[in-house]
């Protein structure tokens, strides 16, 4: 009976899980709460990758995964496939969007004006050592401008239109249900535009930066010119059944345009996700730019960037070689054993 | 009639974890893979709540099958103790109430990652194959979509290719698990890294072999009674492990895939790699009444 003797899995997995539990300790309500407060910036990065916008619940994941964000992410996802897709939303514009940030590094100043919103962009980045001394950090109060900035902007690339610098895409004509999601159906090359978008949305922060900067700094032919950078809230408007529309609500969401030149026009490269996240946006926008006549198997070719970036498939995937492999290693080294047996008894042939 | 009356009470977790829009979405592309032998059929490939590439795409296939009827088996790597085998057999318990088993014989479906078990396969009964890699071309083309066209055109020349330069580089095809093969005569799959010992289990079985890749998004089947050859010249025989004439140092089996285990002086011991197997033949040695079925192999060899 010594195969039974071994059998320890049921219990080593639920200790071992135990113990990873015992370091987070016990979570309430009042974690998840000031895991929301406390961390903004990262709640927001994880509802992106997880398309999934709810505050409570990405603050939930973070509290229960102790900040394992690739976790997170998978708790999430897995927590959203399941529920019931109760109905679309109208099409966001970008002149709709109530903007707190919106800056354009392609003009001096554009039409609606430059709103440089919340940033540390100019902050020095000194760590403040002295609230481990005890002296907290309480942030000065913001003074309000004596002019508010308008809430809602044109977009700047509609600008280069009108000036024939730009040919902006045709808007998709399709509603509701009929656009493609790709969270219902696989995604396939050559990708259709939503799921392009979609992907982008929800991929992984730090492989799009990865691929995006390497587009960047020259392994991509198009050198972006950040055209309009925006965090923003997006009203969700969806109709009563009735047929009355109305905004269920507000998500914080960022996007970014960039654009280089292409002949005697410009490219224009787009990409916008749920929540606040502008490194993101600006090398996904940098990719969709690279990714036209791209060629096949580069980092800005559409195939490659989407299947590399999506972090709940790639972070599974680089943990699953943790696994025992012993059955696919065993099958190797018999043809190595065997193609080295071989190679001997030829070389003791004599030559002749 | 009250509203009440029609509905459901709610549940916070739908009965097989999956909702029923995947489900039926899964059981179209089964049905599609099964008119195609073979053929890879891409699917939404929803999440689960386990990671990507730990056995999410054959996860789906049982959860879209079970019922309470049914029984099932999970095994990893030959193993139905290994710690991924325990843990996706306690998720299929826990959201299906489908009764489980270790034992081949007792099991409607089993799910596993990298073997076929060494027992016969009945054709009530449905082997789910864990999928890390769909795709058989993919040493010879990264990219999916010139991929799929080649499987479109047939175009296996590369592949043909690659296991020639192996003869005349290494004096024998290198291929360890994974072999490619082509089922119904069409279409070149990969059989999952199962081991080359088990892929003529494959050819002409009883049973329907579901093979479910969920981070890869693909999903493909070798209906029964369908013809699975593995690609080789016709001068050079195709070649199982060298494992017919080990014998398993706890049971006393011999004649089947082994897992090798060093051994402090050097040398190398042998276990059964099909661990139930082995826990019916030490029974069975130790004066037990134990049903072992009938094996594939007989003897350490393939009966053509």
């Amino acid at each position: 009976m010594a195969y039974v003797a071994t059998r320890g899995g049921e219990r080593a997995i639920k200790q071992s899980e135990r113990l990873f539990r015992a370091a987070m300790g016990k979570i309430d309500a009042a974690r998840v709460t000031e895991v929301k407060q406390a961390l903004p910036y990262l709640v927001d990065r994880v509802m992106g990758e997880a398309s999934l916008y709810d505050l409570d619940l990405a603050a939930l994941a973070l509290a229960q995964t102790g900040g394992e964000l690739y976790e997170a992410v998978l708790l999430l996802r897995a927590w959203r496939t399941t529920q019931p897709r109760l109905c679309v939303a109208e099409p966001v514009q970008q002149q709709d969007l109530f903007t707190h940030r919106r800056i354009s590094a392609a003009f001096k100043d554009i039409p609606g004006g430059q709103v440089l919103g919340p940033t540390p962009d100019y902050a020095h980045r000194i760590l403040a050592t002295d609230v481990l001394e005890g002296t907290p950090f309480v942030p000065e109060p913001v003074e309000p401008g004596a002019k508010p900035s308008p809430a809602y902007q044109p977009s700047v690339s509609a600008w280069q239109a009108k000036n024939d610098l730009v040919d902006l895409p045709k808007p998709e004509s399709l509603h509701g249900n009929d656009i493609p999601d790709l969270t219902r159906e696989p995604l396939l090359f050559p990708s259709k535009r939503a799921h392009t978008l979609q992907s982008l949305a929800r991929a992984e922060t730090g492989g799009v930066l990865a691929l995006g900067y390497a587009a960047m700094r020259g392994y991509g032919q198009a050198h972006p010119t950040v055209n309009e950078l925006r965090l923003a809230e997006a009203e969700v408007v969806v109709k009563h059944p009735n047929g009355t529309a109305f905004s269920a609500g507000r998500v914080k969401i960022s996007q970014a345009e960039v654009v280089s030149k292409q002949g005697e026009k410009l490219g224009l490269g787009f990409a916008a996700t749920m929540g606040w996240n502008e490194v993101k946006c600006i090398s996904a926008a940098t990719l969709d730019l690279n990714s036209k006549g791209a060629p096949k198997g580069t980092p800005t070719e559409e195939e490659f960037f989407l299947y590399h970036t999506e972090g709940v498939e790639s972070s599974g995937f680089c943990i699953h070689f943790k696994l025992p492999h012993y059955v696919t290693f065993q099958s190797s080294l018999d043809a190595m054993r065997d193609a080295k047996a071989k190679s001997v008894d030829v070389a003791k042939e004599p030559v002749k | 009639m009250s509203l009440k009356s029609l509905t459901k009470p709610w549940q916070s977790m739908s009965y097989g974890f999956l909702d029923p829009s995947a489900k039926r979405e899964l059981r179209r592309k089964m049905l599609k893979s099964v008119a195609v032998p073979g053929c890879q059929m891409p699917y939404a490939s929803r999440e689960v709540p386990m990671a990507r590439g730990w056995g999410t795409g054959a996860l789906q296939v049982s959860l879209t099958l079970l019922n309470p009827q049914m029984c099932v088996k999970v095994i990893d790597q030959g193993a139905d103790d290994s710690v991924n085998a325990a843990s996706i057999r306690r998720f299929l318990a826990r959201v299906s109430g489908a009764p489980t088993t270790l034992d081949t014989l007792e099991a409607h479906l089993i799910q596993s990652r990298h073997r076929i078990p060494e027992e016969f396969l009945r054709e009530d009964q449905i082997l789910v194959l864990q999928v890390p890699n769909p795709e058989p071309l993919r040493s010879v083309q990264p990219n999916m979509s010139i991929a799929r066209q080649m499987h479109a055109d047939a175009d296996y020349g590369r592949m043909w290719l690659q296991l020639y330069e192996q003869i005349v580089r290494s004096g024998r095809i290198m291929q360890g698990a994974s072999y490619p093969s082509m089922v119904n005569g069409r279409h070149v799959m990969t059989p999952s890294p199962i081991p080359r010992w088990d892929v003529p289990k494959l050819n002409m079985s009883k049973h329907l072999t579901i093979l479910s890749a969920g981070r890869e998004k693909r999903i493909f089947a070798v209906p029964p009674y369908t013809r699975v050859e593995p690609l080789v010249f016709d001068d050079v025989p195709y070649q199982v492990e060298d494992h017919g004439a080990l014998t398993c140092k706890r049971s006393g089996a011999k004649g089947f895939f082994m897992n090798e285990i060093p051994q402090d002086d050097g040398t190398s011991a042998f276990e059964v790699s099909d661990s139930e197997y082995g826990v019916k033949s030490i029974r069975q040695r130790d004066g037990e009444a134990v049903n072992l079925g009938g094996t594939w192999y007989k003897h350490g060899e393939m009966p053509k």
